[in-house]
């Protein structure tokens, strides 16, 4: 009963743990890619990548993007209840075509810009998940 | 595409290469699936289809569904942009920035610099050219919205059709034209029979589903250049520049019949409506004013509701007093 517990405790704190981090990159990512082609068209980009893989991780509906930016109270409060995993493979699948779409506007302009940024943050989300 | 479009679309090409160097510039308007490109006088047909291809791509990934290259109108305008650089003839696109044109919340087609050089664009580029792209964004929603407001200035905003508004200025325009070169002008007037039962029998909200329902059958049955417009509550009326009076006959008809076995959906039921149409024409009625026209036109109506209704009647002169 106590491993159970701790083991549940662990898995919640890996779920925030992982939000978190996630939650921050996808703001940098924001901060980044609007300073280049501005809060509109990222918007609307954000609103294409969620609806395509909000399908097949629905959490990720949650998401609230307009050209003010992107909100994510809501996600964080229903991600609660999320795997970590779930979260990380969710998160990773919306960063993947995220970037697939910048390269199909401007190749590797775009990306080339992130890749500093996001490919750390993404091993380190692999890291807390490999660690329960 | 409208030629104020054309007109943001040439400047931005002309202002462009000062900017940046590459080989086209290109505009992709979703409405339409119009494409129009800027290029290199040298540029290859190789490289204009890489463009093409690649600007069909984008659009249908950002717009979430396919769109057929086919179906692509294409619209070149070559300009000297490298005047002591040759392209290769076999170029093929190298690299691009491809930007939507989004206003209020949706892709009405995307823009792009291409060139035949990999690597050509760097980030401050794309900062630069997302700036070009949004001021053209904005200049279009500004146009669109002056166009939405012009629009509603002469369409009746019920049937789509044009308003009464619009219909008085231009019947004064085509009786002058008429007047001055002699060609052929007709008016026909239409009203439903017993619009008044459908209203009160199905109520105002399926009565105008059936005035919408009309007003399209008008539309879809006159040629090009005719207008058609609401007149009153069920009354609607058709300008036929440069149609005898023969011509007018066959056309009216032709509606008058379309209208009688078309079906229309009332509420939970199905019913049938007849209209009734009345022409004068110009110059076979000597009508020495639009109002005299429009008289006329009104009279032939009235015959054609006395003698019965579902029935075109021409204009045939004033009952002795």
């Amino acid at each position: 009963m106590a491993s159970t517990v701790r083991e549940d405790k662990e898995g919640k704190w890996s779920s925030d743990l992982v939000l978190d981090l996630y939650s921050g990159l996808l703001k940098e990512i924001w901060e980044i890619v609007s300073a280049l082609i501005g809060e509109a068209i990222l918007a609307l980009l954000f609103l294409s990548a969620i609806r395509k893989i909000g399908e097949k991780h629905p959490f990720l509906i949650s998401l609230k993007v307009s050209e003010e930016g992107i909100v994510l109270d809501r996600l964080k409060e229903e991600g609660q209840n999320l795997s970590p995993l779930e979260i990380h493979r969710g998160f990773q699948s919306l960063i993947n075509h995220l970037f697939q779409l910048f390269s199909a506007l401007a190749e590797g302009v775009i990306n080339k810009e992130l890749f500093p940024k996001v490919f750390p943050k993404v091993k380190e989300a692999d890291r807390i998940i490999s660690q329960r | 595409m409208t030629s104020d479009t054309k007109e943001i679309i040439e400047s931005a090409g002309t202002n462009l290469p000062n900017l940046f160097d590459f080989s086209s510039f290109g505009v992709f308007w979703k409405e339409g699936l119009f494409l129009y490109l800027y290029q290199e006088e040298s540029c290859p047909p190789s490289f204009t289809k890489s463009v093409v291809e690649n600007m069909v791509k984008v659009l249908s990934i950002l717009g979430e569904e396919p769109i057929d290259v086919s179906r692509v109108t294409l619209r070149v305008e070559k300009r000297k942009l490298r005047p002591n650089q040759m392209m290769n003839p076999q170029a093929t696109l190298k690299s691009h920035l491809t930007l939507p044109l989004p206003v209020e919340g949706e892709i009405i087609g995307c823009i792009s610099l291409n060139s035949d050089q990999p690597n050509a664009f760097d980030a401050q580029d794309l900062q630069f050219f997302s700036v070009i792209g949004y001021q053209m964004t904005a200049t279009l929603k500004h146009f669109q919205r002056f166009s939405s407001i012009k629009d509603m200035a002469i369409y009746d905003t019920l049937t789509n059709v044009h308003n009464r508004r619009y219909f008085d200025e231009r019947i004064g325009a085509e009786t002058q034209k008429s007047f001055l070169s002699g060609t052929p002008l007709s008016l026909v007037m239409v009203d439903i029979d017993y619009f008044k039962n459908v209203n009160d029998t199905y109520g105002h909200t399926e009565g105008d589903k059936v005035l919408c329902k009309i007003a399209s059958l008008f539309k879809n049955s006159v040629r090009k250049d005719d207008t058609v417009a609401r007149y009153g509550g069920e009354e609607f009326v058709l300008i036929l520049p440069g149609a005898k009076l023969e011509v007018t006959s066959m056309i009216a008809e032709r509606i008058r019949r379309l209208v009688e076995t078309t079906l229309f959906e009332v509420g939970q039921t199905q019913i049938h409506l007849t209209i009734s149409l009345g022409i004068s024409n110009l110059p076979s009625h000597r009508a020495r004013s639009e109002e005299e026209l429009i008289k006329m036109a009104d009279h032939a109506l009235y015959n054609a509701k006395r003698g019965g209704r579902n029935r075109v009647c021409i204009f045939m002169g004033y009952p002795a007093e």
